[in-house]
């Protein structure tokens, strides 16, 4: 094909056309400003690198996203494997069923067991509940965190994390297990809970 | 025959049956387990909550900040060393 459908790229313009959205894109994902940044920074420099696959199949913004996207996953990979532990930190997964149930029987214990939570109504109070559950995000331990994200917010199927990052499907199930019930009861205690 | 099931197993089935129908045996223990236990009937929706959220939150960036100035240059800086002047 002699013509493509899309301009080619104009990378001297990409981050004054670009910038605050891939950026904000990136935000929404990794929590913080610093990290969101690298993200951008490196996809442009991949980008830049990659300038002579362009084939014009899909436009610049289309493109740039794409690489944007696969850095973000990338991101979380990482963010599962190698997890900075401080050391102090007794348990580097964080709280086990344990915490949440009796060893007993099974059954919530009772200062764990779901409350029922206020709905939210207006936007703005959507806006407060994602930003609560941002927080709660960051405090799980990393590689709950980068499961969660890959499964739920990014959508990968759940083979294909547990390939990625060589965990069982036992384990894997764990490891959504804790992260929800985590995610759960920080809600409630940041903000969901009923007053 | 029905199985009894706890709530740790009642809510790891809620979180697996959301990728993949559970066995029938499986499936009866939570129906029934859910009938009686109001605890992981919350669970059961809150969690379907929380998964919204997260979705709602990185499908809708629109909110929240844009590239900020200072990260802004050093990017530039970056690009023009790989050669973006050069093009």
């Amino acid at each position: 094909m002699l013509t493509t459908p899309f301009p080619a790229p104009e990378p001297r313009q990409w981050l004054a056309r670009y910038g605050d959205e891939l950026y904000r894109y990136a935000l929404a994902r990794v929590a913080d400003a610093h990290g969101a940044e690298e993200l951008v920074q490196t996809t442009l420099l991949h980008a830049l690198q990659a300038l002579g696959r362009f084939r014009g199949e899909a436009s610049e913004r289309t493109w740039l996203f794409a690489i944007l996207k696969r850095q973000v996953l990338d991101y979380y990979r990482q963010q599962a494997r190698c997890p900075e532990v401080p050391l102090a930190e007794l348990a580097p997964d964080g709280p086990t069923e344990a915490d949440f149930f009796e060893a007993a029987n099974g059954h919530w214990r009772a200062a764990q067991a779901p409350a029922s939570w206020r709905t939210a109504d207006g936007p703005l109070e959507q806006q407060e509940l994602q930003a609560a559950l941002q927080r709660c995000q960051e405090r799980l331990p990393p590689r709950h965190g980068a499961v969660f994200a890959l499964r739920f917010v990014e959508e990968l199927p759940a083979e294909e994390i547990c390939r990625e990052l060589s965990l069982s499907a036992a384990n894997y199930w764990v490891i959504v297990h804790r992260a929800k019930l985590q995610l759960r009861r920080c809600l409630e205690k940041h903000g969901l809970g009923r007053a | 025959m029905l199985r009894l099931i706890s709530c740790h197993q009642a809510t790891l089935l809620i979180e697996q049956r959301a990728d993949a129908p559970p066995p029938p045996r499986d499936r009866r223990s939570l129906w029934l387990h859910l009938r009686y236990c109001p605890y992981c009937r919350r669970y059961a929706r809150q969690t379907v909550l929380i998964v919204q959220l997260a979705q709602a939150r990185a499908g809708a960036p629109g909110a929240l900040p844009g590239l900020p100035g200072a990260a802004r240059q050093r990017i530039q800086q970056q690009l023009l060393g790989a050669g973006l002047d050069s093009l």
